[in-house]
């Protein structure tokens, strides 16, 4: 099967071959290292701010990187900056930051608050030196900041006052010497015996937004947000390591000391992350769309090839629906990393042209998690890569659009009642799969919430991730599937590489509706509002009920008055529609605006009430119980009989392990 | 001491057979327990799902997320049902416990026993077999150690190893190892319980002895005995989970209840041969007047009645 996908195994040497070196991407122009990035042009995809040119030497005894880093920075901010912020994330990996405090509060990515600390963890990023051209050593200068929380032992982030300002339109040149100590793979980054994730391991400037300066500390809920430019890295590492970067490989040369150096570029990025071991199985594939091919490459780590080939039609299948869609992937290359067991702490995360993956040795077909992790961090190379929003303010926008989608492309690949689960003896939806996760936490913040703000890590998924897609999929009730698809295209085209905000996203809908929502947005994105309808009695009644009821041939001409009672149990207020069906076939259907506490229907008919159903469609996703929102009057209870089978053979299974053991 | 190789496999079955209204029965009270067990939370999953056509989804097929999304309300219809489920399971391994000495004394015997003296025997043998579980519980301490050691030795595995099967591999030897470990303490103890009703041996620890010094000399073909019959409880048992979850349609309501209710008949069922075989192992040792190098009062070559086998017949 492999080899159909035309997959080949490479070493790692292979992998660097002079004909992937010689691919020069077709669509974007190579910058020159070392001078000012060129604003948006005709040629570039970005208005580029920074260019970035790392020197980085890979210690694997120690797990430590030791690098310069030259930063170009263009002045686009319209006023003179003398003051920089930096982001040293690294630094969030002690036990004292405001990373690891939060953590034994709410929790994060696989850490709870109940985890102790361990060494292990600890991670460090040290800056030993920092020069501005022209303005001598400013190390002295630095000084860390808190912008968030004033933990004085935060030092994720630090400032540098410059002697003189930078004047609009100028650019300023940064040269630092920094240390990185990297944790056992925590948070997306970090190493697991030979396996090396190194992500978020350099000195990132801060970005210039809404006037002032964004340089959030790193949190324990919280990804990312910077400038676009170009990124140029060199890595020196030993000769063994296979190495996936976000960026094209444009050189490979092998030194004198055992080791290689490995060149990458990239352009029209935000951030690059590299990874490296030796035991990485390379697969290499390619897609073509509307922007051109697109070169895949799958580092595969041990114990899980099999799922190599999953991950890569699932790939596929997203870059063609996502081009179909919402734009074309400019890029020439994606990289998928998969990580190895131990690491998955690794896992399920993005980078521009670089995602990686998860799973497992054991991972049945029917449990579509390769898929959906593959299908959701390609995604993100649209919403955190391309249209880039500050995931510390507006994770909703890059989390919550991304799940939105991911439900839409996983529903055409594999089914819409089967995208998430697939075996014959249960089921379940991609889009329903997201739905649970937000009725289990519907109401404690809203999507707007800066990242590290929610009330737990639980709430910050439910919300940021599953409720915005709940949230947009009813929206489809109101505008229609193909109105919310265009203006998730039309958003994209819009705000590519610019940094938009949520109120720039909620306008683009409107815009491209010509609706007026802001009623449904109050309530959706800015609210906590609970949506739950009910259907809070249905029955029939013969008219003239204190008279003898008829029987025999007569008795159909009966008229019976029915009664449907609906209720909003919730305080957000939704349109819904209501069917009534009747025991001779006939039905009504009612549209209900949702603004008083409840209504009630009444019908006379020769006909007794067969049934009442709220949202008939069921396009109302975001009802927190769908199951109160219809009425039979014939009773069905084989559901029920199905899980009381189940329940029945669990409670004598383990009445017979028990007198087994006793 | 001779080991003796007694042929019960099949001989067991028979038996087994022959008193199968004791399956019949262990069975019933398995399922009446279990109804009771699940009584609330069907009443409960009724009010919400049998007037609703949400419930569809799980009649067409069974969407998990339709079971959760229940799970999650706020006045959840169904609720996590392990506590109902332990309580009652809890109640059945009693109710075993208690039935074990009139089960042994009939397969002993092989005659049919009145409802007085089977209940006699029943609680007759009761109290030393609650003093056999305390007994037992210390010899799962052991296991437990084993248990506990092979933690951290996954732990290492999974930590320094490149690839992910070392310590799948690692894990699965140590399971199997305590498996049969477990085989071997059920298989002595059961095997105490028969000493027990046969000699109406009122010293537990004395039939531990005798039952381990039996065990000792003739392991492999108890042991076989008590393996052969599990495997062919795993088989079905897989069998029957496969069949149910793969090949079963989704509305088969009443054929997934007749399924799962077969395989814990077969379940039970291959309990009590494991019971019946062991019986019949021990009164043929008997009859073959096999005399036991230990102090303990060597067994009677030929069986004697049971103390209350008067009152039976």
């Amino acid at each position: 099967m492999l080899c159909r996908l035309c997959i080949s195994f490479l070493a790692g040497a292979m992998l660097l071959s002079a004909s992937a070196l010689s691919q020069s991407s077709r669509r974007l122009t190579t910058p020159k290292t070392n001078s000012a990035p060129s604003p948006a042009s005709s040629s570039t995809l970005s208005t580029r701010i920074v260019a970035y040119d790392i020197d980085a030497k890979l210690n694997t005894a120690a797990h430590t990187i030791d690098a310069t880093e030259t930063l170009v920075y263009r002045n686009l901010t319209g006023q003179p900056q003398q003051i920089f912020p930096f982001h040293l994330y690294l630094n969030a990996f002690q036990p004292q930051s405001t990373l690891m405090t939060e953590v034994r509060v709410v929790g994060t990515r696989g850490t709870g608050p109940n985890s102790g600390w361990d060494d292990k963890h600890h991670g460090s990023i040290t800056v030993s030196k920092l020069e501005v051209e022209g303005m001598g050593d400013l190390t002295g200068k630095m000084e860390f900041i808190q912008p968030d929380d004033r933990n004085a032992n935060d030092r994720s982030v630090f400032q540098v006052t410059l002697p003189k300002s930078i004047a609009p339109g100028e650019s300023v040149q940064f040269r630092m010497s920094f240390h990185d100590e990297l944790p056992e793979v925590l948070h997306r980054t970090g190493y697991k015996r030979d396996f090396y994730m190194v992500g978020q391991w350099f000195p990132k400037v801060g970005v210039w937004w809404k006037n002032a300066w964004n340089c959030h500390q790193f949190h324990a809920n919280s990804e990312f947000f910077a400038d676009f430019g170009t990124v140029d890295v060199n890595v020196t590492l030993p000769k063994n390591e296979i190495v996936g970067a976000s960026g094209d490989l444009m050189s490979s040369s092998d030194n004198s000391d055992g080791t290689k150096t490995v060149k990458f570029h990239s352009e029209d990025v935000h951030d690059f992350s590299w990874t490296a071991s030796p035991d990485y199985t390379v697969l290499q594939d390619s897609w073509t769309g509307s922007a051109g091919p697109v070169k895949i490459l799958v580092l595969m780590s041990p114990g899980n090839m099999s799922s190599a080939s999953r991950y890569i039609q699932a790939l596929k299948g997203t870059l063609a629906w996502y081009d179909k869609w919402i734009g074309p992937y400019p890029y020439d290359r994606i990289t998928v990393v998969d990580p190895p067991h131990g690491a998955l702490d690794a896992g399920g995360m993005e980078y521009p042209t670089l995602i990686t993956a998860g799973t497992g040795w054991f991972m049945p077909k029917g449990r579509l998690e390769p898929e959906a992790v593959v299908e959701h961090e390609f995604g993100h190379q649209y919403w955190y890569g391309m249209v880039a929003t500050n995931e510390f303010e507006d994770a909703w926008l890059d989390e919550g659009i991304n799940s939105y989608l991911e439900a839409k492309v996983m529903d055409e690949l594999y089914g819409k009642n089967t995208s998430r689960f697939n075996f014959p003896f249960a089921t379940a939806g991609n889009s329903e799969y997201q739905r649970l996760a937000y009725i289990s936490l519907p109401d404690t913040d809203p999507l707007t919430r800066f990242s590290w703000k929610y009330i737990d890590d639980n709430a910050y998924g439910a919300v940021a991730y599953d409720k915005t897609a709940t949230v947009l999929i009813t929206l489809e009730k109101l505008i229609g599937e193909d109105t919310l698809r265009a203006a998730l295209h039309e958003y994209f085209l819009r705000y590519r590489f610019k940094h938009p905000t949520g109120e720039d996203f909620l306008k683009t809908i409107e815009d491209v509706s010509h609706q007026d929502l802001k009623w449904y947005f109050d309530q959706a994105v800015y609210g906590t509002n609970i949506l739950d309808y009910e259907i809070w009695n249905a029955h029939s009644d013969r008219l003239n009920w204190w008279e003898k009821e008829i029987s025999g041939k007569n008795a159909g001409d009966e008229i019976h008055r029915t009664y449907v009672t609906v209720h909003r149990k919730g305080d957000f207020v939704f349109p819904v529609d209501v069917v009534i069906k009747f025991d001779d076939g006939t039905s009504a259907t009612e549209h209900w605006d949702g603004r008083d506490r409840w209504i009630r229907y009444t019908y006379d008919r020769k006909a007794e009430l067969a049934s009442a159903q709220l949202d008939p469609e069921n396009q109302v996703w975001l009802d927190r119980n769908l199951f109160n929102n219809s009425y039979t009057v014939q009773e069905d209870k084989r559901a029920v009989h199905k899980l009381q089978n189940l329940w029945i053979f669990a409670s004598e299974c383990l009445s017979q392990f028990l007198a087994w053991i006793s | 001491m001779k080991a003796v190789r007694p042929k019960t496999f099949v001989s067991g079955a028979r038996l087994v057979w022959r008193w199968q209204r004791i399956v019949w029965w262990v069975f019933i009270v398995s399922l009446v327990l279990a109804l009771f067990a699940v009584r609330g939370m069907v009443e409960r999953a009724g009010a919400a799902m049998d007037h609703s056509l949400a419930s569809q989804r799980l009649v067409d097929g069974f969407d998990v997320s339709a079971v959760f999304e229940l799970m999650v309300q706020p006045d959840s219809p169904i609720e996590a049902p392990g506590p109902a489920i332990f309580h009652y399971s809890v109640i059945f391994a009693i109710f075993m416990l208690f039935a074990a000495g009139g089960i042994l004394a009939t397969y002993y015997d092989d005659a049919k026993p009145s409802t007085t003296a089977f209940f006699e025997a029943c609680g007759h043998y009761f109290w030393r077999f609650v003093r056999l579980v305390i007994y037992m519980l210390l010899a799962f301490i052991p296991i437990g150690i084993f248990i506990a050691i092979c933690g951290p030795i996954y732990d290492r595995i999974e930590d320094k190893s490149i690839s992910p099967y070392s310590s799948v591999y690692f894990s699965c030897a140590a399971a199997l190892v305590v498996l049969l470990l477990l085989i071997v303490v059920r298989l002595w103890f059961d095997m105490a319980q028969v000493i027990s009703v046969a000699e109406d041996e009122t010293r537990m620890h004395r039939a531990l002895r005798r039952a381990a010094s039996l065990l000792w000399h003739n392991f492999g073909s108890l042991f076989w005995l008590y393996l052969r019959i599990s495997m062919l409880a795993w088989i079905f048992c897989g069998l029957g989970l496969h069949l149910w979850m793969y090949h079963l349609r989704p509305q088969s309501t009443t054929a997934a209840f007749l399924l799962a209710q077969t395989i814990v008949l077969f379940w039970i069922g291959t309990r009590l041969w494991q019971r019946a075989s062991e019986v019949l192992w021990y009164r043929k040792f008997q009859a073959a007047g096999v005399t036991e190098s230990t102090s303990s009062p060597a067994p009677s070559p030929d069986p004697s009645p049971l103390p209350y086998s008067t009152a039976m017949n």
